[in-house]
């Protein structure tokens, strides 16, 4: 069949000179019958020939060839390159600090209001830098169990912190991620541009607020019909006895994932790793043996114990089930303590001259059952590096909080994580987990540790009551 | 019908069938693995190679002419875009040298079938009429390399298109003031908008397809190894970004370079990856818990590079591969659900 185009179908027209010279097809003609793979030099020389520019082709095939070779490596190491790169529209942490965290009613805090703890490291973190108080505009803080939601006693603290009355102030509660996801939506505000300098905190008072005060009185029996909104009510640590039943997480690695954050902790803290990132306070305390009012400074996180190992922590009876593998010293400890991180556009922090930590790449939050809610960060994880274009292995280092040793190990086992990558310093089960605070805490331990080590990309995560989980990403640039 | 070519001293890089006869193939290939070198344009038969037409770079892609029997389009590494009619020997008829790098894709539409187009490393994608001697149209589809554009094979005017940035992108060319340019590549050009913009990989995309029987649905794969499956029914009127996630296929070890839907099976897709093989895949296996992986095709002995599955013999798929060969074969998996 002829071609039934207007064109003279054997003669090429003058913007298509022939494809292939004559000279050529007779090479072409010899390479042909030969079964190999022409020899790639020889090609170049004749490319060189007949087109008289052989750098070019010699570039173009580089330039295949790392196409080629980007598409083969078995890492997706092109996201972990986009990420790392400074662009002026990114949310970065100008300052993240934390106060001590000390164990609820017996520790240095027992004595001190929360919105006390919370002014301490709002003042913290803008003084430590500098910075012009006036000039943040939101402060969004994360707590769990103050009546009212903590909105009035938040508003206070950072008043007393010197932060104006111009500048506005939420509280939030997603449980135990609460801190994360106020320092989520500040830097959701920088990046929509609501604001341009923003503080993401949180705070907790377990020795005030913890107990059955927290919750309320009676629930829906309509609600309570659907078991999933049953299950939000089963206690913590029965969750943690269903992630190590359903998961078969024995209690020998519960115990050994625990000996080993007492001991990181205890060693970090022994060498002096904790003292960039604490502010102290001073505050009342009251001597519980004399009954003394006494004025302390509170500089040290003081649920740390040393000398604690498997074998020590294997003596403790289960708390929750009689069969069962959590205790008192393979679960997060009940704690007060504050966390707050500054946050800014890269283009305002470069403007005004202030240092920058690193970037708050993103962060997500996924629902998992509430039976087992903490599998969370096992979901949260995957998605948050999906999202971003990383895989774990791009990852220097994760704090992942510690509230079960069933659910940590859990977490850390199925996205397949290193043990020797996960809280390099300890986590919540030998520092403590104030519950709103955590999120924000993780920061500020992130990136002092991050600074020591030149760890560039972390990632921070937990599990969250009632079933969810939250994961986020940040770059260090110190 | 279970055979192999030889396409020595070519390396395979894509096959399409014909649309007109049951038995015919087209190939193309390039020498030295399409890094440096000569390409060539097969056509295959029972009998074996029909005929051969070289080209002065790697011929990347190629498409047959959904009107004429006899004419197949091909995107070369040099940019260009050749036209040939089969029963005109060694030359092409058409030659359109638009696009500034590589032209990696050329799909012909079986809805407008005066129309077909091609996508490149240089970003864009453009749309042709073999009667014209320039492009009808420009879309500036990223700023990084195009790898497939694929026209819908159930709306008219739709394109489909996955890049380097692990995007997949709709573009609705029915839909007025798209931004566009018939300018030859005038240098890097803001992306245009498209109807839709799915975030499918953290990886590079490099391959998509339209499944043949439910019209929302779009397969994508690439250097992330998983394929997945994404509901496409939130085109707006531009501008939406989503898609939903409808499922993920695991198993291929490296970078996925194809996929095809079958072109009888809704629920069947095959997959050829630089492990080596091909896979074939269904989206509905028969039980909960069994897996969707039907087969895999290990006979090559290098990266398999495309694979099509015949339009007139159900369950008939060819693959082809960097190692000089193409294999036709129909895939010992079950017969259809009725």
């Amino acid at each position: 069949m002829r071609s039934s185009l207007g064109v003279a179908p054997d003669l090429p027209t003058a913007s298509s000179p022939p494809a292939v010279s004559w000279e050529r097809r007779e090479v072409y003609a010899r390479s042909a019958s030969s079964d190999s793979v022409r020899d790639l030099g020889e090609v170049r020389k004749m490319r060189m020939r007949s087109t008289g520019d052989g750098v070019v082709i010699f570039k173009m095939a580089q330039s295949r060839l790392s196409q080629l070779t980007s598409q083969i490596s078995t890492s997706l190491g092109v996201g972990k390159a986009k990420l790392l790169i400074p662009y002026d529209n990114d949310v970065v942490i100008v300052a993240a600090k934390r106060s001590a965290i000390t164990k609820a009613k017996k520790g240095g805090f027992k004595d001190t209001c929360p919105e006390e703890i919370l002014s301490g490291v709002l003042r913290a973190v803008y003084t430590s830098v500098n910075l012009d108080p006036s000039l943040i505009e939101d402060v969004a803080v994360g707590n769990v169990l103050p009546p009212g939601g903590g909105a009035s006693a938040a508003r206070m603290a950072s008043l007393h912190a010197g932060i104006p009355n111009t500048t506005a102030v939420n509280t939030l509660n997603r449980q135990c991620s609460s801190g994360l996801a106020a320092v989520n939506q500040i830097a959701n505000e920088i990046k929509t541009g609501q604001i341009d300098i923003g503080i993401g905190a949180g705070v907790e008072s377990m020795t005030k607020g913890f107990g059955p005060q927290s919750l309320p009185t009676e629930w829906s029996e309509a609600v309570l019909s659907n078991q999933e909104a049953a299950d939000c009510l089963i206690p913590m640590g029965i969750t943690s006895e269903n992630v190590a039943k359903e998961y078969r997480i024995s209690r020998e690695a519960q115990d050994a994932f625990a000996a080993s954050s007492f001991h990181k902790a205890a060693e970090a803290q022994q060498a002096g790793k904790f003292r960039e990132e604490i502010i102290p306070l001073q505050v009342k305390w009251i001597d519980p043996k004399t009954e003394e009012e006494k004025i302390m400074l509170v500089e040290a996180d003081d649920g740390i114990r040393g000398g604690v190992t498997a074998e020590s922590l294997a003596k403790l009876k289960p708390a929750f089930a009689k069969d069962g593998t959590t205790h008192a010293g393979n679960a997060s400890q009940v704690s007060d303590g504050a966390a707050a991180v500054l946050l800014a556009r890269r283009s305002v922090a470069k403007k005004l001259g202030l240092p920058i930590l690193g970037k708050f790449v993103a962060a997500v939050a996924v629902g998992v059952p509430p039976r087992i809610m903490g599998i969370g960060p096992a979901a949260a994880i995957p998605k948050v590096l999906q999202k971003v274009g990383i895989s774990k292995d791009d990852v220097d280092f994760y704090e992942i909080n510690e509230a079960f040793a069933s659910q940590a190990v859990m977490s850390v086992e199925s996205i397949g994580i290193p043990f020797e990558k996960v809280n390099p310093v300890g986590g919540a089960i030998a520092l403590g987990h104030p519950l709103g605070a955590t999120g924000a805490r993780q920061i500020a331990t992130g990136f002092s540790q991050a600074k020591k080590t030149g760890a560039r990309i972390f990632v921070t995560s937990m599990c969250i009551g009632s079933g969810m989980g939250m994961a986020a990403v940040f770059v260090n640039e110190q | 019908m279970q055979s192999t070519y030889r396409t020595s001293p070519h390396a395979c890089y894509s096959i399409a069938w014909s649309p007109f006869h049951p038995h015919r193939l087209a190939v193309a290939g390039a020498a030295n693995f399409g890094l440096v070198g000569n390409g060539r344009l097969l056509t295959l038969s029972p009998q074996g190679i029909d005929q051969a037409f070289s080209t002065q770079d790697g011929l990347y892609d190629v498409a047959w002419n959904e009107l004429h029997e006899n004419q197949v389009v091909g995107g070369s590494g040099d940019g260009s875009i050749k036209l040939w009619d089969l029963t005109v020997p060694d030359y092409p008829i058409r030659n359109w040298h638009e696009h500034g790098r590589e032209v990696f894709s050329v799909d012909w539409s079986n809805l407008q079938k005066d129309l077909f187009c091609s996508s490149s490393w240089d970003g864009s994608i453009k749309l042709f009429t073999p009667d014209r001697p320039a492009s009808l149209l420009t879309i500036p589809a990223a700023q990084t390399c195009t790898y497939a554009a694929l026209w819908s094979p159930h709306q008219p005017g739709v394109v489909a298109s996955c890049a380097s940035s692990g995007l997949l992108t709709l573009f609705d060319l029915r839909v007025p003031n798209l931004p566009s340019s018939t300018a030859p590549t005038p240098g890097p050009t803001a992306p245009a908008t498209p109807a839709l913009a799915v975030p499918a990989s953290p990886g590079e995309l490099l391959t998509l397809d339209w499944n043949k029987y439910m019209p929302h649905v779009i397969a994508t794969s690439g250097v992330d190894k998983n394929i997945r499956i994404w509901d496409t029914r939130m085109v707006g009127q531009g501008g939406s970004v989503g898609g939903v996630c409808t499922g993920s296929l695991a198993g291929h070890q490296y970078a996925i370079r194809k996929i095809q839907w079958s072109s009888h099976r809704a629920d069947v897709i095959s997959s050829a990856g630089y492990d080596m093989t091909c896979r074939i895949w269904t989206t509905q296996p028969s039980s909960p818990g069994s897996s969707s992986q039907l087969y895999v095709h290990n006979a090559h002995t290098e990266f398999v590079v495309g694979c099509a599955w015949s339009f007139f013999d159900e369950d008939v798929l060819a693959t082809c591969s960097w190692d000089q060969s193409v294999h036709i074969f129909r895939p010992p998996f079950p017969p259809p659900r009725r």
